[in-house]
């Protein structure tokens, strides 16, 4: 029950919305008109609505009210529902009070007006929002729709009134605004005439109809036809020949969005340890390891494999198109920095593992480039960074699946320069 | 006390030599590898046909995010339009009528000009390369969009799959969660005259003949009849076109501007049989002979040419593409059933272009591939089928959209007509080329415009205006109080606009 009174209540504010727009739209009008109050109309609450009764006024006369307060309750077959205040203003009189049955919708109800005007030097408004005959009013809220083609016959005077035409968001057409500068129209006017161009465009006919120089119904006919004519024609269909049944169809899909993933690779550092120590000892200076890490990170982001949905350039793909390169790219440089976790300690002793004899290899010629005398042995010594173990931790980079290969090519490339010679990367 | 905080670094690009020792896994790029597909994957949309429909469907839907397929036999893309239609007439409409210009139209311009030579070959050239740079051109965005590839032919083997041969030799199959045919069309034959594509050709033929025929016969007086008449009439061709119909210009065609077209057309060479029906066809002599008949009971009579180009239309194409094999049904024309949002019987298969109902024209089956991919990605499309232009492309060109003359007085519609002359047209005077007419076509009561028929020197180009025009629902006041620039021939259509809702200016 709950949520079913919350919808209504929400269904009542959007319908309330579109139906004081009366109130709404005075705030765009510069006119000496829009200084008159304005009428208040029976709101329609729902497609179907024609008319309610006022259960009652939550405003008394002469107070103001601001946008979303509730001006009034409606009660129509199915269920009672409050208006809202679609902006600031002053309830200005009300003409059907509490308890009124029957209201049709478009009928006045009230007087508003602006907030901070002077209700007591304000002129009232004439009724002229008379209500629309039932067979009408059903239509209503789709007024804002182009081909309101059927409308009753007697409506055709020059002067139509009551029907609510969305407000023209567009500029006027050239001819539409010649008519209403000579005949002398008004913003009021305009809001009074029925569009029924393409989207609820005002058009030159519209202007006509409503000053009386053609039939009416004229310009809705000729919408009408627009739009019968927008169609292809699949009547009268005549099939060659008979069919199987059909099969159970398929639902249209649309592809999930992919999830990132998560790579790690175990990295030791325990060479890049050695190289900083032996380099404190020969030259003097402290490299930190970021210095290392970064400068690997540099290196092993250089021509990655592309990712799989990798998008060549536009030269690229007219190139190929053309057969100018025969070797489409396949690398590219990437921008991954690594995130890097020390492995538990039980894992790892907090001794360094032994350099490979490959790595002291490097490690002499280093050496050797350098001074010679300074071969001393590794010391055990924490390091800068207490989450990071001078021997083994985890790279990790998060990426999307396209670009797995290229990850993984990366972060073994960061093993391969951090753990065999990292000895080059400072020097 | 060893917690494993994580820490990211930043890494500064330094100058650092490029290590060879570096191991590199480089998977060959599998991104541009064609016609392979594998059996597992499920395409979100495979369409049969890279003609215009297809191509265009496939891009709009690579651009949508959607995984796609493309299936193509002919080996190039583009289909028909591209290949063997528009484009290729248009370069040689365009070359011949420069070659025709020289040779009867320069020595009043002020220019002499020597000796003028055709070079036929040369000229097919020209058409060729334009044709393969267009194709290639959608090759490439397709690339750029993402949309697979695969030159083969395809057939349903069930509602999803589909079966390809390939053009290299070898199947595969692709699996589609939505399909969409876009065949085409192809030209309808003559009852009792076989295409050779040499003596009896189509279009496809007409813009390949290895030498200029001494006579050509035209079977039906439509738009590619008179444009490929029009191509070999100026290369130096006796065209003779045979129409049953009272009227050139096909169906859509305003009686007036059809009349006056074919004044025209007359004045440059072209002889023109109306009312006449081809009865038989006999080619095995030197020449091939026509017994034609006035359509109305006249007396019969024997017509002889070098070639002869059957231009009586198209139908839908579906031959191979295992329709039966799902229960997808056809009219009697041999179209695909579809609905209004182009479905077909089985709601994931679609159907656009010219296989499909509605004029078969390279615009409409564009406006349509993107509606019906719309309807697939977004569940609404649209396409204004009362807005679609028409243009013959010969000299003047011939341009309409909306609603004709003949079509509103049938349906009992009152209208007001305007018109204006392109002899009255500054430009055109100035050219040289004030051939033709704007007639414009309101409602005498609210001026909304109804239809635009233009018969003149660029009315393809101009009939984009009236159909922007239509397409707002505009009145032929807002067109005439829209400013034109000077001298244009623009100014030709404001002026007819002028002449509907009030007077012209300059006429």
């Amino acid at each position: 029950m709950a949520s079913l009174a919350t919808a209504c209540r929400l269904s009542a504010r959007l319908a309330s919305r579109k139906v004081t727009q009366d109130v709404a739209a005075r705030g765009f009008r510069t006119s000496a008109a829009s200084l008159a109050a304005q009428n208040f109309t029976m709101p329609a609450l729902s497609p179907t609505m024609t008319e309610g009764n006022i259960a009652s006024w939550k405003i008394k006369e002469g107070d103001s009210f601001s946008a979303g307060d509730v001006i009034l309750e409606i009660e129509t077959d199915k269920a009672s529902m409050d208006v809202e205040a679609q902006d600031d203003g002053i309830l200005m009189k009300i003409t059907q009070g509490d308890g009124a049955k029957g209201v049709q919708v478009g009928a006045r109800i009230g007087v508003l007006a602006e907030a901070g005007d002077d209700i007591s030097s304000l002129e009232m408004p004439a009724d002229n929002s008379k209500p629309a005959p039932p067979k009408e009013a059903k239509k209503e809220p789709e007024s804002a729709q182009p081909k309101e083609e059927k409308k009753a016959a007697g409506s055709s005077s020059p002067k139509k009134s009551g029907q609510k035409a969305a407000p023209q968001k567009y500029p006027l057409y050239p001819s539409v605004e010649h008519l209403i500068k000579e005949n002398g129209l008004g913003e009021s006017a305009i809001s009074e005439m029925t569009p029924t161009g393409p989207q609820g465009r005002l058009l030159k006919g519209d202007v006509l109809a409503y000053l009386g120089k053609v039939t009416g119904d004229r310009p809705a006919e000729i919408a009408k036809r627009f739009e019968h004519n927008s169609h292809l024609d699949l009547s009268n269909i005549k099939i060659a020949k008979a069919a199987a049944p059909a099969g159970a169809a398929k639902k249209d899909a649309v592809a999930e969005a992919p999830k990132d993933l998560q790579i790690s690779l175990s990295v030791s550092l325990a060479s890049v340890i050695e190289v900083q120590k032996r380099i404190e000892s020969t030259i003097g200076t402290f490299m930190p390891l970021s210095t290392f890490i970064a400068r690997a990170a540099d290196v092993a982001n250089d021509e990655l494999p592309l990712p799989s949905n990798y998008k060549p350039s536009a030269d690229e793909l007219f190139n190929q198109v053309l057969g100018l390169n025969t070797v489409s790219p396949k690398v590219s440089r990437g921008y991954y920095l690594p995130q890097i976790a020390a492995l538990p300690p039980s894992s790892f002793t907090g001794v360094a593992p032994k350099p490979k004899a490959s790595q002291m290899d490097i490690i002499d010629f280093l050496a050797s480039g350098t001074k010679k005398s300074t071969k001393t042995a590794p010391k055990q010594q924490a390091s800068g960074a207490s989450s990071i173990s001078t021997g083994s931790n985890t790279f990790t980079l998060t990426v999307p699946p396209a670009e797995q290969k290229r990850a993984q090519a990366f972060l073994s490339r960061m093993k391969t320069v951090l753990e065999n010679d990292p000895g080059r990367l400072v020097l | 006390m060893l917690a494993s905080r994580l820490i990211s670094r930043t890494a500064a690009r330094s100058a650092f030599i490029k290590q060879s020792s570096l191991p590199t896994i480089v998977s060959p790029s599998t991104r541009w590898r064609r016609g392979y597909a594998s059996q597992t994957e499920e395409k979100d949309l495979v369409i049969i046909g890279g003609g215009v429909a297809g191509y265009v469907a496939a891009i709009k839907a690579g651009q949508e995010g959607l995984k796609v397929t493309c299936i193509e036999k002919r080996g190039a893309l583009g289909g028909t339009c591209l290949n063997v239609g528009c484009i290729p007439s248009k370069s040689l409409l365009n070359n011949s009528h420069m070659y025709h210009s020289i040779l009867h139209d320069t020595k009043n311009r002020g220019i002499d000009v020597g000796d003028v030579k055709l070079n036929l070959d040369a000229m097919m050239k020209a058409k060729d390369t334009s044709v393969s740079g267009l194709t290639k051109g959608i090759e490439f965005l397709f690339k750029k969009n993402g949309v697979e590839y695969i030159k083969g032919t395809g057939t349903f083997a069930s509602e999803n799959e589909i079966k390809v041969a390939l053009n290299d030799g070898g199947e595969t199959s692709v699996v589609g969660k939505n399909i969409l045919i876009a065949t085409g069309s192809e030209s309808t034959p003559f009852p009792g005259l076989e295409f050779d594509e040499e003596r009896v050709i189509t279009s496809t033929g007409a813009l390949a003949l290895k030498k200029v025929p001494e006579s050509m016969i035209v079977i039906g007086g439509g738009i590619i009849g008179l444009e490929m008449g029009s191509v070999w009439s100026r290369l130096g061709a006796k065209v003779t076109v045979v129409e049953f119909l009272n009227q050139i210009g096909g169906p859509g065609m305003d009686n007036e501007v059809a009349k006056s077209i074919q004044k025209l057309l007359k004045k440059q060479g072209m002889e023109f049989k109306l009312g006449t029906k081809v009865v038989s066809g006999d080619k095995t002599g030197e020449k091939i002979k026509l017994e034609v008949d006035s359509a109305k009971g006249g007396k019969p009579e024997t017509l002889d040419a070098e070639v002869v180009l059957v231009a009586i239309g198209r139908r839908p194409y579906t031959a191979g593409l295992g329709l039966e094999n799902i229960g997808l049904e056809l009219d009697d024309r041999g179209r695909v059933v579809i609905d209004s949002e182009y479905r077909t019987k089985h709601s994931h298969i679609r159907c656009i272009g010219d296989c499909t109902f509605g004029p078969m024209l390279a615009h409409k089956a564009e406006e349509e591939a993107v509606a019906a991919v719309e309807y697939i990605k977004k569940g609404y499309g649209h396409v204004n089928y009362g807005v679609i232009p028409s243009v013959m492309y010969t000299h003047p060109e011939v341009a309409w959209v909306g609603q004709n003359e003949q079509e509103l007085k049938a349906a009992n519609i009152p209208y007001k007509v305007g018109n204006f002359p392109f002899s009255a047209n500054s430009r055109a005077k100035t050219n040289l080329d004030t051939d033709g007419m704007v007639k414009m076509l309101a409602d005498p009561e609210t001026d909304r415009l109804l239809g635009c028929h233009i018969v003149g020197p660029n009315a393809g180009e101009m009939i984009a205006e009236a159909t922007l025009a239509l397409e707002y629902g505009a009145s032929t006041e807002d067109i005439a109080r829209t400013c034109h620039a000077h001298p244009t021939l623009a100014e030709a259509f404001k002026e007819a606009a002028m002449a509907t809702y009030s007077k012209a200016i300059h006429y």
